[in-house]
């Protein structure tokens, strides 16, 4: 058939119409424009925020009681060991890196299974050989265990499925003894919770780096490393965006068991906090 | 044409060792077996010895890319075994990022056994790629003093860290006798050193790894091993503060050293090798172990300050035998 050679001719004319009427609707609302100055173009509010940018917001805040100002995760150690040669940026690589190796895959593990909090907390404890660094997570830990016991869980009823519940327990009924069987290490516990009041995953990972980095910061801060406001540059960096983003990506497959030390310098840093003669971080 | 020798049941790199309690009292080797690349030699036990000793070697002192090497020991009740390597163990370039070498050891210690491994460190060549693992189960008596460590290359060739991964995992499990099949993991010791890893927070692997030459962990469990933890618990309290003042006068000073005793000459020279060595250390309890961290700018420091921390405190010495130090004297 002929139409079928002398295709391209209809769409060309489709396409000059829809030109023109495109032409003609901008103009019209130009013409509406000018016809009614004074009337605001949008009243709508917009769809209201999800639930779980609520709670986004509260645990990513620092007024979050996990007590998380009282350690300063090697950082005070760090400086007293390399006096004359220490820099925050070099530390906060470092910090990020290793606490990122170390913990994440357990964030990220507890986050896609809050089930498996029991299993994930007995091996991050195995996997923490170091005291001060054990009591730092264990003491934010507890406090967050706390937190959901006390302030989150009446908003939320039986959203964990009773897994905190059990966790809870279990933690309970712990004696002093050389292996515990839960010591509720911050890390699969902020997993799981973020997983029960509706958080993604990506969005977890990056809050739980991004509170170690502004912990981090504040730490930098009261131990006049620098002052508030280069601390916020530090934090709104572009720098401290794209090192979170990369540790997130690095660990995303990471299997727990294969979770380890990136920087052995740190743990040293981290176990030595004790031999310091004056401290003002508990690590 | 068929092989006239029986049958392997061994497969490259694979070894077994079974050390079990002889009827007249000390321990003997009940087996002994490997492949290549890997060689274990059991020099013949002179009569006082304390323990079984058994080398580790591999064909040239080293692994080359792709080569893996899997050893099972068995250390019945009541044995004991030490192992040692002669010299540092190897690991050359790899000719390609996804080829690994291997080095996995899988240990069953049973009551009243100990194993002591103390070997030379682990010397990873530039572009080299290495995964170890290696897992313990002890039975709930069973004693083990595990050392691993890592130098940072060929330093004479300028090579400082500049391997591309080299990853370290130890296990130690405590598992029921009789088979319960209930195992609990007591610690999981993992070291990742990876350049591409370093260059994801915008930094090499040398600068990570600050001015340190060798790093090393040393784990301790079990009866044998309690005072040697306990030493290395007790010395780590006694550390001097950092950022202390001694305000006391050179004249106060030695007068004070003067009238110490043995230990605390010993202390404050170990000391001043640490300072000269610039050797770091932290020393922790975990889960019913004690688990020792150390750096040292130099290979040779390190070596020497743990030698002389292990050989000070003096239980390993006496209860596996002077021989099984030698890779760290």
């Amino acid at each position: 058939m002929a139409s079928l050679h002398l295709g391209s001719d209809p769409v060309n004319g489709i396409q000059d119409e829809i030109l023109e009427l495109e032409r003609r609707l901008q103009d019209a609302k130009e013409r509406l424009k000018t016809a009614q100055p004074q009337q605001s173009p949008a009243r709508d509010p917009g769809p209201h925020l999800a639930g779980s940018t609520h709670f986004l917001l509260l645990l990513s805040d620092s007024a979050l009681p996990l007590g998380s100002f009282a350690f300063s995760s090697g950082l005070e150690s760090y400086i007293a060991h390399n006096r004359r040669t220490a820099t925050f940026s070099s530390f906060l690589s470092s910090s990020l890196s290793s606490f990122a190796a170390t913990t994440l895959p357990f964030v990220l593990a507890a986050h896609r299974d809050p089930a498996s909090l029991v299993a994930l907390d007995d091996q991050l404890d195995a996997a923490i050989v170091c005291t001060v660094g054990r009591r730092a997570s264990v003491a934010q830990g507890r406090a967050l265990l706390g937190i959901w016991e006390r302030s989150f869980r009446a908003s939320q009823p039986d959203a964990d499925q009773g897994v905190l519940r059990a966790f809870a327990a279990l933690l309970r009924e712990e004696s002093k003894r050389d292996v515990p069987l839960a010591s509720a290490h911050l890390g699969p516990l902020f997993g799981a919770i973020c997983a029960i009041v509706g958080l993604g995953l990506r969005q977890t990972a990056y809050v739980f780096m991004l509170s170690h980095v502004k912990a981090l910061i504040s730490a930098a801060v009261r131990a006049s490393v620098f002052g508030p406001y280069q601390a916020q540059k530090v934090l709104a960096g572009q720098q401290v965006q794209v090192m979170i983003d990369e540790m997130i990506d690095r660990e995303w497959n990471t299997q727990v068991e294969e979770a380890g030390q990136t920087v052995p310098v740190m743990d040293l840093w981290i176990g030595r906090h004790e031999t310091l003669y004056s401290r003002i971080f508990n690590s | 044409m068929d092989s006239p020798f029986p049958p392997s049941s061994l497969s490259p790199g694979d070894g077994h060792i079974v050390v079990s309690l002889l009827p007249a009292g000390g321990s003997g080797l009940e087996a002994m077996t490997y492949q290549y690349p890997l060689k274990l030699i059991a020099p013949s036990p002179s009569i006082d010895q304390h323990s079984i000793l058994v080398f580790i070697l591999s064909y040239g002192g080293g692994l080359v890319a792709g080569d893996a090497v899997n050893l099972s020991i068995h250390v019945r009740p009541e044995s004991k075994l030490s192992i040692a390597t002669q010299g540092h163990t190897k690991i050359f370039k790899t000719p390609s990022p996804d080829i690994t070498t291997r080095q996995n050891i899988h240990a069953q210690i049973d009551n009243d056994a100990g194993l002591c491994l103390l070997p030379d460190p682990v010397q990873p060549f530039e572009d080299s790629v290495y995964a170890q693992i290696q897992i313990f189960r002890l039975e709930s008596r069973a004693s083990l003093c595990l050392l691993d460590w890592v130098t940072h290359g060929r330093s004479a060739r300028g090579e400082n860290w500049s391997l591309i991964k080299w990853t370290g995992r130890n296990e130690v499990w405590l598992c029921a006798p009789k088979e319960s099949g209930q195992e609990r993991l007591l610690v999981r010791d993992s070291v990742i050193l990876s350049r591409d890893g370093s260059q994801a927070v915008g930094r090499t692997l040398q600068d990570v790894m600050q001015n340190i030459a060798v790093s090393g962990t040393l784990i301790l469990r079990g009866n044998m091993m309690r005072s040697l933890g306990e030493f290395f618990i007790a010395e780590f309290d006694t550390l001097p503060r950092i950022g202390a003042q001694d305000f006391r006068s050179p004249e106060a000073k030695a007068k004070a050293i003067s009238g110490v005793s043995d230990m605390q000459q010993w202390r404050s020279q170990r000391l001043e090798m640490e300072k000269q060595g610039g050797v770091l250390w932290s020393a922790a309890q975990v889960r019913g172990c004690v688990i020792v961290k150390f750096g040292a700018t130099t290979v040779e420091a390190g070596r020497e300050w743990i030698g002389s921390m292990i050989m000070k405190e003096g239980s390993i010495a006496a209860q596996f035998g002077n021989q099984s130090l030698m890779c760290i004297r």
